[in-house]
């Protein structure tokens, strides 16, 4: 599979305070990719670098051979990554409709954006029958389905999604994944940030293990699952 | 005076109170700026209007629509250029910044316009209903007003522009990640706060006589009606606007007008004690 993102030595932080240590990482095309790692580790760093919100101090990030390190947040957008920020973080005071209409604003082809609207309307229903509430009114998960669909609603190449799980009961979780997994299924390429290490090897088939902002380890899921250090640190066992 | 000849005369003038009002309100909302020029841009709109009409015969109604774009630009400009710079600092840095620029325009204007009091006087007659007398100019500068106002609503809820406007209002970084230049929006807003408050300026020029002096009045009304109706809402700045035109035409009659102004700033007073959200109180948005 073609390569679509590929980033390398890259290096970030707040102010005096450095917190990515020169990562490498890369994303094929159609995967779903996990980033796991423990609190504090960098993860939400690295895709708020991804995404411009964070300039990035050094090394380079190619999207589909394009180098965006320098780009803004819009720019990113534009390029076809879109990402789901931790916390959900959606739009107090507007309704779920606007807040997915929000996703698609960078957008004008009008007849397009309301297919897109049918497509995450079938694959969340929730989100249909509460499609005229207060966003921020709705439960935890149907919140992070809001979430999701107002990502793909900029309809990306690569969508990030930094805490997938984080306060969600089981049940929620599995539905969730089901819904990625159908995302996934109709070719879009996944970089998911999962505390859950369970969650997070259950759905990708590659992950990184970040710890103090760098990359620990890095390889196919099932690998990494029976890797003793690995159990030993992050799956309890 | 009967009851209903000073309801319908506060009632007036709280329309225009709303649409003097509401961009100041916009602006505090989105910005989180207060915005020390508003008062001036009234003034602004007023003096255009009334020289546009005497010098060279043009109505009023064909000068609201120019004067609200001019004013657009006007605002987006010194957005862009100067308060973008410090949106981001303590809401006292973006007070002074504006207070600083309130002083430049206000003197400029003095100068070349003067302080005397400039009205347009259309001589349209008045009409009678129930009794009570309304001049039509007035009639119309309140249709006006509350059509404006409206158009704010409706393109703040219902726009695309309108929805990034309330998203960056609410989370500036999420907004960024839709793919909304932040600063841009900053911009468009205080634009518009300034193209309201032009065009409520074009509608008091052809209601009451107005002059330079008038700025600091203005703002202070501006601030008053944001604070009985709920900041940073267009509902609020209408009940807002409403609530302060009833007061001060009742209170004018009654004690009579100059202790209008007086009574306006106590209502606001006690209100910030009992209920500082607000009549209409934050629901965040618009
Ligand atoms: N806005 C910020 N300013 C300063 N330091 C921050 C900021 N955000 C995160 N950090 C620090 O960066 C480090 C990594 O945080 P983060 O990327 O959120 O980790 P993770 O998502 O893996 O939990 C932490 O030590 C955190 O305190
Ligand atoms: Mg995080």
């Amino acid at each position: 599979m073609p390569e679509l993102l590929r980033i390398a030595g890259l290096t970030a932080g707040y102010g005096d305070v450095q917190v990515l240590w020169g990562i490498d990482l890369d994303v094929r095309e159609g995967e779903i990719v996990a980033i796991v790692g423990s609190n504090g580790a960098g993860k939400t760093t690295l895709l708020r670098t991804i995404s411009g919100l964070v300039g990035a101090r050094a090394g380079s990030i190619l999207f589909e051979g394009r180098e965006i390190s320098k780009a803004g947040p819009d720019e990113v957008l534009a390029a076809g990554i879109a990402h789901v920020p931790e916390g959900r973080r959606l739009f107090k005071g507007l309704s779920v409709k606007d807040n997915l209409l929000l996703g698609a604003y960078l957008r004008r082809d009008k007849a397009e954006i309301q297919n897109d609207l049918d497509y995450v309307f079938d694959l969340f229903p929730r989100l249909k029958e509460r499609h005229s509430q207060d966003a921020t009114t709705m439960s935890g998960g149907e919140q992070q389905m809001c979430a999701i669909a107002r990502g793909i609603m900029s309809r990306p190449r690569l969508l990030m999604i930094d805490e997938l799980s984080l306060g969600l009961a089981p049940a929620l979780i599995e539905r969730l994944s089901e819904g990625l997994k159908a995302i996934n299924g109709n070719g879009l390429t996944i970089l998911l940030v999962e505390q859950d290490v369970m969650t997070a090897f259950e759905l990708a088939s590659r992950a990184f293990v970040v710890e103090t902002g760098r990359i620990a380890k890095a390889g196919e899921t099932v690998v990494l699952a029976d890797d003793p250090a690995i159990r030993q640190a992050y799956l309890g066992v | 005076m009967d009851f209903a000849q000073i309801l319908a005369n506060g009632v007036v003038l709280g329309a225009l109170y709303a649409c003097l009002a509401v961009g100041f309100s916009l602006v505090w909302g989105v910005l989180n700026v207060i915005n020390m020029l508003h008062g001036s841009f009234i003034i602004l709109g007023g003096y255009l209007t009334y020289f546009a009409w005497q010098m060279f015969g043009i109505h009023p109604l064909i000068m609201l629509p120019i004067v609200a774009a001019f004013l657009f630009v006007v605002g987006y400009a010194l957005q862009a250029i100067f308060i973008n710079k410090v949106v981001t600092a303590p809401v006292l840095v973006t007070l002074t910044l504006t207070f600083g620029l309130d002083m430049i325009l206000y003197n400029l204007m003095t100068v070349y316009f003067s302080a005397t009091p400039r009205q347009v006087t259309l001589g349209l007659g008045s009409i009678q209903l129930f009794g009570v007398y309304l001049p039509v100019v007035r009639l119309l500068g309140m249709a006006l007003a509350l059509l404006l106002t409206g158009l704010l609503y409706v393109t703040l809820r219902g726009s695309r522009i309108g929805r990034a406007i309330v998203a960056v209002r609410m989370d500036r970084s999420a907004a960024a990640l839709m793919g909304i230049r932040v600063n841009r929006i900053y911009a468009i807003t205080f634009g518009i706060g300034a193209l309201m408050a032009g065009a409520a300026g074009a509608l008091f020029a052809m209601v009451f006589p107005i002059t330079t002096n008038l700025s600091g009045v203005f703002l202070g009304k501006a601030f008053v009606v944001c604070v009985i109706g709920g900041l940073g809402s267009v509902p609020g700045a209408l009940v807002g606007g409403l609530a302060l035109g009833i007061i001060e035409s009742f209170s004018g009659v009654l004690l009579g007008p100059q202790h209008a102004l007086t009574v306006g700033f106590l209502v606001m007073l006690l209100l910030l004690i009992v209920r500082p959200t607000g009549l209409v109180g934050v629901k965040g948005y618009e």
